[in-house]
Order: structure tokens, then sequence, then C-alpha cells
């Protein structure tokens, strides 16, 4: 899952983004509205976290902005403005949740966790389940048969995404660009290595290769 | 409370009832003088005709009836004589047996003389010398009538100045409210800006009253800007003070913090106190309360916005419903109303099972909102003990730091109720109370 942060306070955006990537979110940050404006929408992000005082352009705009263009990814307001009629007025500009400064960390992954099942159709349950696994994400663990097996981190982030998109053909490029930041370097074979160490763990027919295609996770269920 | 109609009237009865008395008075007084001047002139020639009839007899001086106007010789006819002469008095056979005080002194007489039977007799003197002799020769006649006539003038001239003063009152009534329309046009604009049903005063208004409405305008203007700057500062300042919290609290979960729980928890509870006192303070100090007379809250327009904000962020399937009389407007600030209704569903929704319902009920003196879920509801015996404690009735959830707390002030700010009770959903019901708004500042100014 590809995150974007967009957020001023640099204290607050470092924090914001390791504790993100600590939950397995690849997480690119900015703190210019204009800059966000842009790369919100030409960049695959899977959720977007929005603070509303931005310098450049005030994040509300940049929100309408993204809307106006027909961007669909699902955006969560920060900010420290919390009042009804400042909250009534981010969801109006398109926002899908809204969570007030000061927070609690585990409240914000609590609530990127339920706005991507949400985006992807699934009920907010406290396990993601597909393809017969239940995955726990607080804990990056998967449970099968009522058996819990481990993952690694990147383990944890492919399968992951693969659990949100059960029975979709997923190419290695799309893999990489939601599983990866900006900055990171792009190596297909570590995706391919990921794959073959979840089949290990969970059998060779969970996740099927289509030749040419790519990846499809779940279809034989 | 003092009437500009009332005390035009006044004024005007007064100077009526003054004026038309000394017109009456006056007009009276002249014709009066008028009359006596004629009626001396009647007089003198009367004397002259009795002088005439003194003749000459065979002993000395006699009076020649034959040549006396007949009514001296009816008694009590109102026409009398006294002729003297040295060592001679003739009276005329009218007077009976009367005997006025005449006069002495020769022209009409200052004050009028007591007569028989009641008679008021309007007297005249006349000095004559006839071959020699001295004659004094008084005349009068009954006044009594004219008196009677007077009176009766008098008492109609009465009736037209009271019939006049009805009339003018009766004009006045109607120019003056005529006159007086934009200021009645004026309060019931100030009464509509009260109820929220207007922004501004309408500038057509004659010269006299444009600098009061200018000036209401300018003011209700300035009110308006300054909230929006106060609270625009309050926002900036909740930024700048909220987003480090952020951070502290982000902090806190770092790996070096967790090998000194006791520590961990000693900062969580100062920065949670932190957290909820500038949550509070910032909130209460955003409110608007009764600054703005002219704020509205028009339910139509506001509470689908809200719905759908609350439907958004609380979990899916949740169903919510309001109710509010056709064309509502609460004649409240949109903020605060929004505040105010925001808190009370959001709670409802986090405790709800599945339903959340909002009525708006008018009532004579106010309004009445009912926030209902179905919820496990709180008993009875806690809900004192829960409004009493700045009610902090969403511990249980995280992330809307302000919670119910400002609800009570709200509250307090409009100089409402609220109470908890047991719904008909099943869980717990707000009720709360509103007056209106000019009501409660009548009712304050009374005090």
């Amino acid at each position: 899952m590809r995150l974007l942060v967009v957020e001023d306070n640099v204290p607050l955006a470092d924090e914001l983004v390791a504790s993100l990537n600590r939950q397995g979110y690849a997480t690119d940050w900015l703190a210019d509205g204009r800059d966000a404006d842009y790369q919100g929408s030409s960049e695959p992000y899977d959720l977007i976290i929005l603070d509303l005082g931005l310098p450049g352009k005030p994040g509300l705009e940049v929100l309408r902005a993204w809307r106006a263009r027909g961007l669909a990814t699902p955006v969560l307001i920060l900010t420290a403005r919390g009042s009804w009629a400042e909250r009534i007025d981010g969801l109006k500009a398109g926002a899908d949740d809204y969570l007030t400064k000061p927070f609690h960390p585990e409240e914000l992954l609590l609530r990127v966790q339920a706005l991507l099942r949400r985006a992807h159709g699934l009920a907010n349950q406290p396990l993601l389940e597909a393809g017969g696994l239940a995955l726990d994400e607080a804990r990056q663990s998967c449970r099968r048969n009522g058996e819990d097996i481990e993952l690694t981190a990147g383990e944890f982030r492919l399968l992951r995404y693969f659990m949100l998109h059960p029975g979709q053909v997923l190419s290695k490029s799309q893999l990489a660009e939601h599983l990866y930041d900006g900055e990171t370097e792009r190596d297909s074979n570590v995706i391919e290595v990921h794959i073959n160490r979840l089949r290990g763990k969970l059998g060779r027919e969970l996740i099927q290769t289509r030749r040419g295609q790519g990846y499809c996770f779940g279809a034989a269920s | 409370m003092r009437s500009i109609q009332r005390s035009l009237s006044l004024g005007l009865v007064a100077i009526l009832v003054i004026v038309g008395l000394v017109l009456l008075q006056t007009s009276l007084w002249l014709f009066e003088a008028g009359l006596k001047r004629s009626l001396e002139t009647d007089l003198r020639e009367e004397t002259e005709g009795l002088l005439l009839a003194v003749v000459r007899g065979s002993e000395g001086m006699k009076l020649d009836i034959q040549r006396l106007n007949p009514r001296y010789h009816r008694a009590f006819s109102g026409h009398y004589f006294l002729i003297q002469l040295p060592g001679q008095t003739w009276r005329s056979r009218s007077l009976w047996d009367a005997s006025p005080a005449w006069p002495e002194a020769p022209g009409l007489a200052p004050e009028l003389l007591a007569g028989p039977r009641d008679q008021r007799l309007l007297a005249y003197t006349a000095h004559y010398q006839r071959e020699g002799q001295a004659i004094v020769i008084s005349v009068a006649q009954d006044y009594t009538p004219v008196l009677d006539s007077f009176a009766r003038v008098r008492l109609s001239g009465l009736g037209l100045v009271g019939m006049a003063l009805l009339v003018f009152l009766l004009l006045q009534r109607y120019a003056v409210s005529l006159a007086l329309h934009p200021l009645e046009r004026a309060r019931r604009q100030i009464a509509q800006l009260q109820q929220g049903q207007r922004q501004q005063l309408e500038g057509d208004v004659p010269l006299e009253l444009q600098p009061l409405v200018e000036q209401i305008n300018h003011l209700l203007l300035h009110t308006d800007e300054t909230l929006k700057r106060s609270r625009n500062a309050l926002g900036n300042l909740g930024h700048a003070l909220k987003t480090p919290l952020a951070v502290l609290t982000s902090l806190l979960e770092r790996e070096e913090l967790a090998a000194h729980p006791q520590l961990r928890a000693a900062l969580e509870e100062q920065l949670g106190q932190i957290q909820q006192r500038v949550s509070r303070e910032l909130g209460r100090a955003r409110l608007a309360g009764e600054v703005l007379p002219g704020g509205h809250f028009d339910c139509d327009a506001e509470l689908p916005a809200l719905f759908d904000t609350l439907a958004t962020i609380h979990r899916p399937g949740l169903d919510l419903r309001w109710q509010a009389p056709p064309g509502c407007r609460l004649p409240w600030d949109r903020e605060d109303m929004l505040e105010l209704l925001g808190n009370l569903l959001d709670n409802a929704c986090k405790w709800a099972a599945g339903q959340v319902r909002l009525r708006i009920e008018r009532h004579a003196d106010g309004y009445l909102l009912l926030v209902d879920d179905d919820g496990p509801g709180i008993p009875a015996e806690r809900r004192e003990q829960a409004l009493a404690r700045g009610a902090r009735l969403d511990e249980h959830a995280q992330g809307h730091g302000l919670g119910l707390s400002i609800v009570g002030d709200i509250v307090a700010a409009w100089h409402g109720d609220w109470e908890l009770a047991q719904g008909p959903l099943g869980g717990l019901r707000v009720r709360v109370t509103l007056p209106l708004p000019g009501r409660q500042a009548r009712a304050t100014v009374d005090q």
C-alpha cells in the first residue's frame, strides 16, 4: 500500500511517516500544497493523508482540485481545525474521513486501515479476510485454519496488497508502484522473491502466475 | 413605556383645549361688550323718552302716564324706571314692591343690579336739567335672557371645542401613524433580526432614521467580522498548539520510551490534560453565544450536510434520520448550532446499535431538540452525575477531544437547559430546551 502524507510540520511528518512505515505502508511525504496538487494525482497512491493549513495552496483547495480532476483515491483530512462547521466543509470538498489533531497514532492507523478496506469494498472487521486467509494487520501475521503463520515485513506488505485485491490480475510494475515509495529503487526481482516465499508458506496455488500479465491472488477459491 | 404617539396626543389635546377655551371666552367677552354698548344707547334713548313724559302740570312737575310705554305698567315686565326730582320720586309700576339699588353715577352701571324675581338688571342713569330743576332718570332692563343665551352659547361652544378635539385627535393619530410607519417597519425588522430571519436592516428609510439604521448595520457587520477574525485567530492558535501536541503524542510511541512505562504513562496523562484543556477553552472561545442577533441556522440547508458527514465518519449501516418543522430556521449562530448538534449526534452515533434520530420541535417560547439513539443508554442514577461532570460521555471513544463538555457550554451560553432521559428507541435521549434569544434578553433587562 502506497500512501501520501501532506503535512507542513516537519517533526510531525517525521513521526507520521515512521509510524506508517512500521505498519508496512510505503509512504511519500510532501509539505507544499502545490506539489501535493500535482503529485497526488500523478502517482498511483492508495490513500492520502492531507493537512489543511499548507503553504503554497490551502489543503481544501488541493482536495477540490483533485476531485475536480476525477481522482478517486480516499483522502483522510488531518487537521487542528476541529469544529463541526470545518469538518462539514472538509467532507463536502471530497474527503472520506476527518481526524483532528492531536490524535493517537493507533487511532490514525485504524482509520487508515478502515478507509483502505472501505475503498476496496470490504467490511471493517478486526482481521482482513480473503482467499481463506485472515491477516492481522497490527501484529503483521497471518492465520489459516487456526494456525498462525509468521511473515516478514516485505511478505506482509505484499500479502496485504494481494488480499485487498482478491481475484484481480496484478502486474509486476503495478505491485512495485504500490509497494514502494518514490525514493526506493524498484527491483522486480525482489517482488518475485517475496512471492516465492509466500507461496512456500501458504501453498503454491494461492498466488497464480498469469503469463505475460502478472499475478492473481485467491482466484482458485 | 413611553410612546411617541401618546406624548404627541397629550401635547395636542392640551394646546387644543387651551386655545379653544381662550377663543370661546374672548369672543363671548367681545360680543357682550358690543351688546352692552348697543343696550346703553337704547337705555339712553329710553331716559330721553321718559324725560319727555315729565311735563309741567298745575302743581309743578308731573308724569304724563299716557306718554309712558305700556311695558312700564305690567308688573315685573323687565323694564323699570326711577325718576327723581328734588322732593319728588316716581317709580315705574312694573317694579311693584321691589327697590333695586339704583346707581348714583350717570352712565351705565358697572354691576348688574339684583331685581325682582331673581332678575338681573342692566341699569342706566342720566342727569338732566329742566327749567332749573335737576332730574335724575334711571332705567333698568332685565338682563337675564341675555345671560341665559350667553350660557347656552358657551355650552354649545364647549361642545364644538370637544368635537373639534375628537376630530383633531383622530386625524393626528392617522397622521402620526403615517409618519411613524418607517419607525414601525424598523422595529419589525429588528424583531426579525432577533429571530435570525434577516442579517441587515433595509437602508430605505427617512432622513431622520438614516444614521440609526446605518449605525446598526455597521455594528452588525463589524460584530460579524470581529467574530470571523477571532474565530480565524483561534483556529490558528489551535493549529499552533495542537500540531506540537500531536508530535509529542506520536513521540510517546517511540521504542526508546517503551523501556520506561512509568515515564510514558506520566507524560501521556499530562499531555492528555493539556489537550483536553486546550480543546475545551478554544472551543468555548469560538462560541458566538448571543453576540450576533442576525445569526441563524437553516435546518434544510445544514442538516443534510451534517448527516452526510456523520454517515461518512461513522461505520456504514447506521440509520440516521432527522425531523424538523418545514422551513425551520433556528435563531442561533450557524457554527455554534453545528457544534452543538454535531457533538450530540456524534456521541449518539458512537453508542447507537443501529439508529440515531434528531427531532426539532418549535414551541411557543423556544425550541426543543431531541437526540435519540438505540444504544445501551445511561442508568437514571448516573445521568445527573454525567451532566455535572462536564459530561465526558464519550470517554471510551478516541479522537474527538471536545466531547460533550462543549455542548454544556453552548447550552449555558444560550440560557438553555439540557437533560438525559430514557429514549423511545431504548437508548439515551438527550433533551435540549432553548428559549428564544430575544425573550431571554428582555427577561434579563426586566430583572
